[in-house]
């Protein structure tokens, strides 16, 4: 039998187009999984605050800010207040500094992007986690080397049950404190 | 048993009684019909699919054009100072009182990041003690109506301009004193005065404008009770009953369980007379009605009476107990003795067709309990009887049970009905200048007899202070919009040796002014420098000179003030007058019943007296008897409907004092014959959205010149032209089979004994029981940790539906209007079904409150296609949201009917989104997901509080204890039926109750090991009763 343009077409041609397709799709997918995930994600913020200085360099304990951590779902953004703590007397004449000081005056709260979040029918509690001693960085990275906070980890309902499942391998260090968390529906989602 | 139980048939209705084939076949479908109809696009909201693709459409367009960063998460906003008391997703709770009724319950707020979202009652208050009613529970809603009164306005003929509260003030204190100086009277008309700084400022106001005049009145009143107190005792505030040490009851036409009295406490403590460990101690309840009242569906031995015979009634008891059994040694003169003989037991029995054992029972269970009986009458009835009950409860020397250390108090009188109708009088003369309404709604509230809105426009200023517009406010010239109970102020006294106070939790949501506030404003004669704080340092420094001087206590008055705000109540030592019967007869002592048809006008169960009828919860709350929603009806008994030929839903025109009013018709099984009851607080005219034009207007038939005005004889009742639709929740989820009638009996979904089968074998209930056998089509999980579980005892379960209440407010639960309850599609989570059994003349009733069971083999896990309900290794049946793509297979396949399905995003459904606005969304509790349409929902066993009892055990590196979580519904619960807890906690109630002789599981048989276990209800019958 002769071969015929159309036989080539079919046996060649569109296995390999088909090929290509599911090929570009998988590797966009894939590549372009930790952008979607919001992986890298670090907005420019009102206030250039530097965790890198404050938590690195000057080892503040990220509970004296985030003051919420150890008795709430919400380990709370802090407020001007706290800043003011430190900040009516040091560093008072530095830009971002006296911009903050104007936050605070006029009693407009500082409208700081969201990096981080889980949705709305997920009730995430970081009481529950930090009360367990597990630390800040399983999730949010290395936050004391950042000047610019950024996402680090996935926040995905995947990587909630990687560690649930396997806290062991995922947190050696406190393998002798937790147990695997539960993964039932109902522990996030009510 | 002496009785054959097992033959006893359960029914559902008067359609189920008469085994109707529509019945039969709505429950051998799971869908009511309509229920899962097409959607019509003409019904659909506003937002049509066109409309909705468009919008969709053009964001899609504008998010393209805008190039938003789709990474962009939004901000995190916090807060500048934050509050030092809170911490933000944990809640804060602040006590205070509700203003709901003239109980004045002492209630505890929660509030999340400064917004209230769950009340329940104060445990520290002694009247209240941890519980609220329904209305209570969902007042809330009220809080954040969309509708509220935003601003002031001012005009006339129900046609208003937005005004500025200064020249307001300005242009009433300007009235206020010519009235004064005119010698023109300022009438003010508020409801029951609790508050004594409130009757302080009254008397303040009274001083700075002497013409001033105080009305007070209550649609639902006790004047009866308290005026037949005076009379016997010389003494208007009549006594509190320790109904806890009342061994036998008699109510007589008195809803003391449903809305009469305190009716919450009276609930919790009749039902703690009804622990099934202390069986030999049960209490016995008596009721003889007319209605069929709730007080009757949780009686033991029922009578029939009418009520205008229950003089007769009395008085043949007397007769009965002096002169026939001669068991008195009370003295009595000769005058009512000779009153007292004519009245005999026998012939009245013969008279009414009363069962004479239950009658002779009677009377040997209250010569037996001497000083430790109670005979209670109605609110509705007349005077003398309640001399009569007095006279009775005084010989059998049942004064024994007036409380002797609290005692009703009232800061002032409610007005006689003359004093009213002479206050009409001198408006129609011109001789008032100004009414105030504060917050009251006497147009809506007076009957048409009266003439009071007629009256009103012979006045020059009308002045109506008001939360949401009203039939009163549509008649004033000036409509001040106020604060809700939670952003106001205040201070209660109704018992002796007890103050409550009332605080804001949350600021004012728009302008208004709280309206002692307002008063106190004109009080200083100018409208200058309002202040907030004002009415607040009014209360502080009445109690500084006042409350506080007379407590003596050690304390400096700050400390003791920010205590008693803490607590919300103080309690103090006060002695009680001691009361001497002294009662002359006069010849007014005599009622006697008549022969044509007695109207009775009673209070509803849910929305007050109509002051609630914008709640879309309290609508939609079922009517705890007839089930009913969204309506009110005249009620009457089989007999009577066959009499007048009309059948259940047929109008019929009832003509009473002088006016003709139609009605539809409720056939209620137990009424009396030739009794009507009709309740009253329904038929708003102007009620808003959800509140107007819901139900029938009963006030109308009222009439002034009778003493007793809730009690209408001789009235005629024709049937009439139209049929009317009731909103039933009765047989919409419907467990028993509809082949035979004894079924919930068989199907162990009522199981029932009597005290003395009981006590004479405590194992009496489960011989004979078919057993079980333990293999089941799936693999059985172990559970091994903790497993959550609940039991409820139905001897102490009234069927108030206050459970139903707190879960709506607890778990976001939708509203979703009357023709949505017609076609079934009702949300609420829990429910309380209702079964008769006997005869439809004289019904028993049994309540059940049903929800999901968490089986531990739950038939609805295995259909459901997406694994979107499915189990937790503690013991609770999941349902997931976001997973769940709307088969309904698990709703058909639960054999308890408690799963419901969001057939539309309700909120936006009903009145064009009403419960979609904004103010909403801050109602809403933070920790439940709120649910959109096409998800199926249920009992989730507050899984957000075990979720939040184990943040709480882990934070303190503890073991999460299961008694320490309550349910919404437990911790609303009156009687304390519901228990919940860990069931493998060691010594814990809940363990204790799973194997308790009398626990059961409904329909048990299908192996599905639900956690729901159930105490079966024993009936206290006297012995001497045959059936």
């Amino acid at each position: 039998m002769k071969k015929t343009v159309l036989d080539y077409a079919l046996k060649v041609r569109l296995p390999v187009t088909v090929f290509v397709i599911i090929l570009s799709f998988a590797l966009t997918y894939f590549i372009s999984r930790p952008e979607r995930d919001g992986i890298g994600y670090a907005p420019e913020q009102p206030i250039k605050f530097s965790h890198k200085l404050h938590a690195g360099t000057m080892k503040i304990d990220c509970r004296y800010c985030h003051i919420g951590v150890e008795k709430s779902r919400f380990a709370t953004i802090p407020t001007p207040s706290i800043c003011m703590n430190c900040h009516t007397i040091a560093r008072k004449d530095k830009p971002e500094i006296i911009k903050l000081t104007s936050y605070f005056n006029s009693g407009k709260a500082i409208p700081w992007k969201r990096i981080h979040r889980v949705p709305d029918y997920a009730y995430f509690n970081h009481s529950v986690h930090v009360n367990k001693g597990i630390d800040c960085k399983n999730c949010h990275g290395d936050v004391a080397r950042m000047d610019v906070v950024s996402q680090v980890h996935s926040f995905t309902m995947g990587s909630c049950l990687n560690c649930h499942r396997n806290a062991h391998e995922k947190l050696p260090e406190l393998a002798r404190q937790i147990k695997n968390g539960p993964d039932n529906c109902n522990a996030c989602h009510r | 048993m002496s009785r054959n139980e097992e033959n006893k048939k359960f029914w559902l209705s008067l359609d189920d009684l008469k085994n109707s084939l529509n019945l039969a076949k709505a429950k051998d479908n799971e869908f009511a019909p309509g229920m899962t109809d097409e959607f019509k696009p003409e019904d659909m909201p506003s937002h049509s699919r066109r409309k909705f693709l468009a919008l969709a459409g053009a964001s899609a367009a504008f998010a393209a054009t805008a190039c938003t960063d789709y990474r962009d998460k939004g901000e995190i906003i916090p807060y500048n100072k934050k509050p030092d008391d809170m911490t933000i997703g944990v809640a804060n709770y602040y006590s205070s009182t509700c203003t709901g009724c003239a109980n004045a319950c002492g209630i505890l707020i929660k509030t999340r990041e400064g917004r209230p979202i769950k009340i329940d009652g104060n445990p520290d208050h002694p009247v209240s003690k941890g519980k609220i009613c329904a209305a209570g529970q969902a007042n809330i809603l009220n809080l954040y109506d969309p509708e509220r009164l935003k601003e002031p306005l001012s005009g006339a003929n129900g046609k208003f301009k937005p005004a500025d509260w200064k020249d307001i003030d300005n242009k009433i204190i300007e009235a206020l004193n010519k009235a004064s100086a005119d010698n023109k009277e300022i009438t003010i008309i508020t409801h029951s005065v609790l508050s004594p700084s409130q009757n302080k400022l009254f008397e303040d106001f009274k001083s700075k404008y002497p013409t001033t005049k105080i009305y007070s009145y209550e649609l639902f009143n006790d004047k009866n009770r308290q005026s037949a107190w005076k009379r016997c005792y010389g003494e208007s505030n009549f006594p509190v009953i320790s109904w806890s040490d009342a061994n036998v009851i008699l109510s007589l036409e008195s809803d003391f369980l449903g809305n009469e009295g305190n009716f919450v406490e009276q609930i919790r403590l009749f039902a703690g007379k009804r622990n099934v460990d202390d069986a030999k101690n049960f209490n016995r309840l008596y009721v003889a009605e007319g209605g069929m009242s709730l007080t009757g569906m949780n009686s033991d031995h029922r009578l029939r009476i009418r009520p205008d015979a229950q003089f007769e009634f009395v008085m043949s008891l007397l007769n009965e107990i002096i002169f026939v059994r001669k068991d008195s040694s009370t003295v009595l003169n000769s005058e009512i003795e000779t009153k007292i003989k004519e009245h005999k037991l026998i012939d009245f029995a013969n008279k009414f067709k009363l069962s004479e054992s239950v009658l002779f029972s009677l009377v040997n269970d209250l010569i037996s309990n001497k000083g430790k009986s109670i005979v209670y009458a109605g609110d509705i009835l007349p005077e003398v009887i309640h001399i009569a009950v007095n006279l009775l409860n005084e010989v059998l020397g049942n004064n024994a049970l007036y409380n002797k250390e609290r005692g009703n108090v009232k800061q002032m009188p409610l007005s006689e009905n003359a004093e009213i109708e002479s206050l009409i009088n001198s408006m129609n003369s011109g001789n008032v200048a100004v009414v105030l309404h504060l917050d009251t709604n006497p147009v809506f509230h007076f009957s048409n007899d009266y003439g009071y809105a007629t009256a009103l426009k012979k006045v020059p200023v009308v002045v109506t202070m008001c939360e949401n517009e009203n039939e009163s406010s549509m008649r004033s010239n000036y409509v001040l919009p106020i604060h809700h109970n939670f952003e106001s102020w205040g201070d209660f006294q109704t018992r002796t040796g007890l103050y409550s106070l009332q605080q804001p939790v949350i600021a004012p949501l728009y302008n208004t002014r709280q309206k002692e506030s307002i008063l106190h404003q004109w009080l200083g004669g100018n409208a200058e420098n309002y202040s907030e704080d004002g009415y607040h340092q009014y209360i502080m420094k009445n109690w500084e000179q006042n409350i506080y001087q007379m407590l003596h206590l050690a304390s400096d008055f700050r400390s003791f003030w920010f205590a008693a705000l803490n607590d919300g109540v103080v309690n103090y030592k006060a002695p009680i007058p001691t009361m001497q019967f002294n009662f002359t007869t006069s010849d007014k002592f005599e009622y006697k019943p008549s022969n044509g048809n007695v109207l009775m006008l009673t209070r509803n169960y849910t929305i007050g007296d109509g002051r609630f009828s914008n709640n879309g919860w309290l609508q939609e709350l079922p009517h705890p008897v007839s089930k009913v929603t969204w309506d009110n009806y005249a009620a009457i008994s089989l007999n009577t409907s066959r009499q007048i030929g009309v059948k259940i839903g047929d109008m019929i025109d009832i003509n009473a004092s002088g006016k003709k009013i139609a009605f539809p018709v409720m056939i209620q099984p137990g009424m009396a014959d030739d009794v009507l009851s009709i309740e009253l607080g329904y038929g708003r005219k102007f009620g808003g959205t959800i509140g107007s034009n819901v139900g029938f207007d009963g006030i109308q038939l009222m009439s002034n010149k009778n003493n007793a005005q809730m009690l209408i004889r001789d009235v005629k009742i024709s049937k009439a032209n139209g049929k009317y639709k009731f909103a039933s929740t009765q047989e919409h989820h419907a467990i028993n089979e509809p082949e035979v009638m004894g079924f919930p009996k068989q199907r162990h979904i009522i199981q029932e004994g009597t005290i003395a089968a009981y006590i004479k074998n405590p194992d009496f209930f489960k011989d004979g029981k078919p057993k079980t056998e333990d293999i089941s089509i799936v693999n059985r999980v172990q559970y091994t940790g903790t497993k959550w579980a609940m039991a409820i005892d139905l001897n102490k379960c009234v069927g108030c539906g206050i459970c139903v209440s707190a879960c709506n407010v607890e778990n976001n639960v939708p509203i979703v209007g009357k023709e949505q309850v017609l076609v079934g599609r009702e949300m609420h989570w829990i429910r309380v079904d209702r079964y008769f059994s006997n005869s439809a003349e004289q019904p028993e009733t049994s309540n059940q409150p049903m929800l999901c069971m968490h089986c531990d083999d739950a038939p609805c896990e295995n259909v459901c296609p997406v694994v979107a309900t499915n189990h937790s290794p503690d013991g609770l049946n999941q349902m997931i949201y976001n997973r769940c793509v709307g088969t309904r297979y698990c709703s058909n396949n639960c054999p308890y009917k408690v799963r419901r399905f969001n057939f539309y995003n309700f909120r936006n459904h009903l009145a064009d989104g009403y419960y979609n606005k904004d103010s909403l969304s801050l109602m809403q509790n933070p920790e439940v997901t709120v649910r959109s349409r096409g998800v199926m929902e249920k009992c989730t066993f507050c899984v957000q509080r075990i979720m939040e009892a184990r943040q709480e055990a882990i934070k303190n590196g503890v073991q999460l204890k299961g008694s320490e979580v309550k349910t919404a519904c437990q911790e609303a619960c009156p009687a304390e039926a519901i228990t919940f807890g860990d069931a493998h906690e060691k010594d814990s109630a809940i363990d204790y109750i799973r194997n308790h002789k009398l626990g059961y599981h409904v329909l048990e048989e299908l192996n599905i090991k639900p956690n729901v276990t159930y105490i079966a209800r024993l009936r206290n019958k006297a012995e001497e009763v045959q059936s």
